[in-house]
């Protein structure tokens, strides 16, 4: 590692040359800017209701960080994501509710065992081929979703799995103490999530980033530079598992209560719709999908339209972007619906043969 | 343990059931084949094909046309997908390729929910004339349903299989499958043979749709990934032989329902093509070694 | 030196490499032959892609072939691709620098080592540069520079002048010429620019249908009639 810091140190100097240095720096400053006003104000300003919605899109920002690693960067097309999260929420509630620590401790703790789950899942399934490694998470998280279906989700019952099913008294999974209230949890999430994506960064602008653009590029290629592609495939993998858990605990504070049909199979689907039009690739997108996954449908509920218009939404969205993005699943942020109109108006002229005086559609 | 006597009926339902993944698998297998496209929304389009069935069966439609429309809709919506994303992603890789049918699988599982909403906790049932009707078999009672289901599956993997190879369409099914290019220089209608494979693979969803939502449940999210169970088969087959799509369907049909009776692992049934997929996939990926680089998809 | 002994490589029914034996001396050798003779299969089997049926590799009195594939480069493996492989989102000096901290090389000398590496190939451009806002010539120096820099041993090249222009072919053919006396490296030249293989090339391997029919000194080989033979009797699909 002290040889990278190295080389970067050395770079340096060369890099700021060649980049507008204003140009980092305001938007480093808008962050900021915008960080500290969705910590301080925006509690103030939102409705409960709505800061509830806040905080579950903090918790998917993070899961689809953890995807967007995972299809942006490495280019592995992940199907299982939501059932790592919910591993994650489980091991965090089973802590939560047999043991008395802090609460960043046990989202500590949730994140390294969850990392460890996906590292021992990841490992004989990464030498399979992008198609095949998507499947196989496809059918892992299925065969999960059967077993926590039957396991439940810990209610402060005993036993390993912490469930009884007679509690007519289910109490609830605790909060820390110094952020127990709706808004004060929501900025404890904000924070959170802040660290996960600051960890990410670290790791794509350094040596782990790096090897992944080469993977994604080209796996032989990167073989033939010597880089152990199944160790950083399986990085990411770790990485992605390991942030997803944190989530996870943030949620099982946030819910207070899990069950099975929180994790629905589709929304492994419908969190790679969000991450694919969010855009995989910029950290960002990841807190685009956040939104889209997460506030979009609180505010529909509010105004009385269905959800399902969101999913057909989004069933759209994902094929938008794979026609349009010219390389691979991680590219671009889709800038508007106008480009999905016009892709539209394509498809509707196409069939039309060259009849003379122009057939309007 | 239980005993022989309490396996049959399970057994029966099994091979029914099976029969039905086998159907689905040989449709998911030619479509691959000639396409490049694990189709992923296969489950959800006959899901949605089986929710209208109900809905004109309600409305007093004569029950075989709304059969019918059910095949037609599955075909259609297939074909149309086929014809207009099938051209804007045929150069682009599987992986690519499936997960814009995840795109049609997200849109339809939203229009069902909008149309067949369960929220109020409605619960609808398909019953084929099929279901009442049938025969014993030693201790076990077997309906024309199931009969029906393990018949289809076997007369559509023979079906196929021999389409493939002794007609024309299917000999260029199975050209296009080794290079597409190469097979329209020599003069073979691509796009009219992938057509007839959308069309054909649309067409077994709706069938299946249909048997499922009678032998499982008419439930979209049921249906729709029910798909898992026959892309299982599918995958154990290597998305190539119609011969070991079939058998892997029954026995993931056959082990799936088996394991009902047995209460320590009775929960379990429905990780049975999970866990068979994946032990799959995972004994292709030992024999497989990294190929070159990006000449071969 | 490199000992290909009997090495034998099938795809399915196809019989890629047949037996195949040749020794790579020092210096530049060039691997010629029609399309689908099997020279990118032996590239692979090289570089750990493709595990033959049958045969022995000894790079420098060591059995290549019992390395795992993502250690030849710290062996001193370096290779280029037929398609362009430099990374396009980073940079031309974090592409170099990639290789050279992926083969171990001494993170210490690092920099100077991949600004030699760039200025050998003749590369004249900011490191920090961005590969994605090169042209077609550079993106093809910069993995030059990749497959020269830190202490490589043996260097694969696959058609690196393939698409490019003249004036660029023949800058090309000065770097590939000066590799061997910089690195000491043995280099292996695939290309059907035949000119290029005369101008770099002192010996010659052709392969035609995964056999070896002829290897010798680059003159005397492209003027064997089986060679000859070899390249008009079949139809080229370009």
């Amino acid at each position: 590692m002290l040889e990278t810091t190295d080389v970067t140190a050395a770079a340096r100097p060369r890099l700021t040359l060649h980049r507008p240095p204003r140009g980092t720096a305001v938007r480093a400053a808008v962050t900021a800017v915008l960080l500290l006003f969705v910590l301080l104000a925006l509690p103030q300003l939102l409705s409960l209701y709505y800061v509830d919605a806040m905080t579950q899109v903090a918790v998917y920002a993070v899961v689809s960080l953890g995807l967007g690693v995972l299809v942006g960067r490495v280019g592995l097309v992940s199907l299982g994501q939501i059932a790592v999260l919910a591993v994650g929420a489980w091991v965090a509630a089973r802590l939560l509710f047999a043991t008395a620590q802090p609460y960043p401790l046990v989202l500590l703790e949730s994140g390294v065992i969850t990392m460890g789950a996906g590292t021992i899942i990841g490992l004989p399934a990464l030498r399979l081929r992008g198609l095949y490694l998507a499947l196989i998470t496809l059918m892992l998280a299925g065969a999960f979703s059967i077993v926590l279906a039957t396991t439940n989700f810990p209610n402060g019952g005993h036993g390993f799995l912490g469930y009884n099913g007679k509690l007519l008294q289910i109490p609830p999974i605790r909060r820390p103490s110094f952020a127990a209230t709706d808004p004060a949890y929501f900025r404890f999430a904000v924070v959170v999530a802040i660290i996960m994506f600051a960890l990410v960064f670290v790791h794509i602008r350094t040596r782990p980033g790096r090897a992944w653009a080469a993977i994604r590029q080209s796996e032989p290629a990167a073989l033939a530079a010597g880089i152990n592609a199944t160790l950083y495939k399986l990085w990411a993998f770790a990485l992605a598992s390991f942030v997803t858990g944190v989530a996870g605990g943030v949620y099982a504070g946030a819910a207070h209560y899990l069950y099975s049909y929180d994790f629905p199979a589709q929304n492994s689907i419908i969190l790679l719709a969000v991450v694919l039009m969010g855009g995989a690739y910029n950290m960002w997108g990841a807190v685009v999908a956040g939104f889209l996954s997460q506030f979009l449908p609180a505010l529909l509920n509010n105004w009385g339209v269905s959800n399902d218009w969101l999913t057909i939404l989004f069933g759209i969205g994902v094929v938008q972007v794979l026609t349009t993005a010219p390389r691979g699943l991680a590219d671009q942020f889709p800038k508007d619906m106008a480009r999905l109109g016009r892709l539209i108006v394509r498809l509707i002229r196409r069939p039309a043969p060259a009849a003379a005086g122009g057939e309007a559609s | 343990m239980p005993s022989w006597q309490e396996f049959q009926p399970f057994i029966v339902t099994g091979l029914a059931l099976g029969g039905v993944y086998a159907l689905s698998g040989v449709g998911l297998v030619v479509l691959y084949q000639a396409t490049g496209v694990v189709y992923l929304a296969f489950g959800a389009v006959g899901a949605m094909g089986a929710l209208i069935t109900f809905s004109l069966i309600a409305a007093g439609m004569p029950h075989w046309l709304a059969w019918l429309v059910c095949l037609a809709f599955g075909g259609a919506v297939t074909l149309a997908y086929g014809m207009v994303f099938g051209p804007l992603l045929a150069r682009r890789d599987a992986l690519v390729k499936a997960t814009a049918t995840l795109g049609l699988l997200l849109v339809l599982f939203g229009a069902m929910d909008l149309l067949w909403t369960t929220s109020g906790g409605e619960v609808r049932s398909l019953t084929l004339p099929t279901d009442s009707g049938g025969f014993s078999l030693g201790h076990v009672q077997v309906t024309w349903t199931q009969v029906l289901g393990l018949g289809v599956g076997v007369l559509i993997a023979g079906a196929t299989a021999a389409f493939l190879r002794y007609t024309k369409l299917g000999t260029a099914m199975r050209a296009m499958a080794n290079d597409r290019e190469i097979t329209a220089t020599l003069g073979v209608p691509v796009r009219r043979v992938e057509a007839a494979a959308w069309l054909g693979c649309g067409v077994l969803a709706g069938v299946a749709g249909l048997l499922l939502a009678d032998m499982v449940a008419l439930d979209a999210t049921t249906l729709t990934f029910l798909v898992i169970s026959s892309l299982a088969a599918a995958l154990i087959a290597r998305l190539r032989s119609i011969a070991f799509t079939f058998v892997a369907a029954i026995v993931i049909g056959l082990v799936q329902n088996m394991l009902v009776p047995i209460p320590a692992v009775s929960s379990y049934n429905d990780m049975t093509p999970f866990v068979l997929a994946a032990v799959a996939l995972l004994v292709l990926a030992r024999r497989q070694v990294m190929t070159r680089s990006r000449e071969e998809t | 030196m490199i000992v290909v002994t009997d090495l034998t490589v099938r795809f399915g029914g196809v019989t890629s490499l047949d037996n195949m034996s040749v020794t790579f001396d020092s210096g530049t050798c060039g691997l010629i032959g029609p399309n689908g003779a099997g020279k990118t299969t032996f590239f692979n089997v090289l570089s750990g892609f493709v595990r033959p049926a049958a045969g022995s590799v000894r790079a420098f009195d060591e059995d290549l072939l019992s390395m795992v594939h993502y250690r030849r480069a710290r062996w001193g493996l370096r290779r280029t691709f037929q398609t362009e492989q430099a990374i396009e989102e980073l940079s031309v000096y974090d592409n170099v620098a990639m290789v050279h901290e992926h083969a171990r090389q001494p993170g210490g000398s690092r920099r100077g080592d991949v600004r030699d590496a760039i200025s050998f190939v003749g590369l004249d451009v900011d490191p920090a540069a961005t590969v994605g806002t090169l042209g077609a010539g550079q993106r093809r120096l910069v993995e030059v520079a990749r497959a020269v820099v830190g202490r490589p041993r043996l260097v694969l090249l696959d058609e690196p002048a393939a698409g490019l222009p003249e004036a660029e072919t023949e800058n090309l053919a000065a770097v590939i010429r000066r590799i061997p006396e910089r690195t000491g490296a043995l280099t292996i030249l695939v290309d059907h620019d035949m000119s290029l293989v005369s101008a770099c090339c002192e010996t010659t391997a052709v392969l035609d249908f995964g056999e070896l029919i002829a290897s010798g000194p680059t003159a005397q080989v492209l003027r064997d009639e089986r060679v000859m033979r070899a390249y008009l009797g079949t139809a080229e699909v370009a």
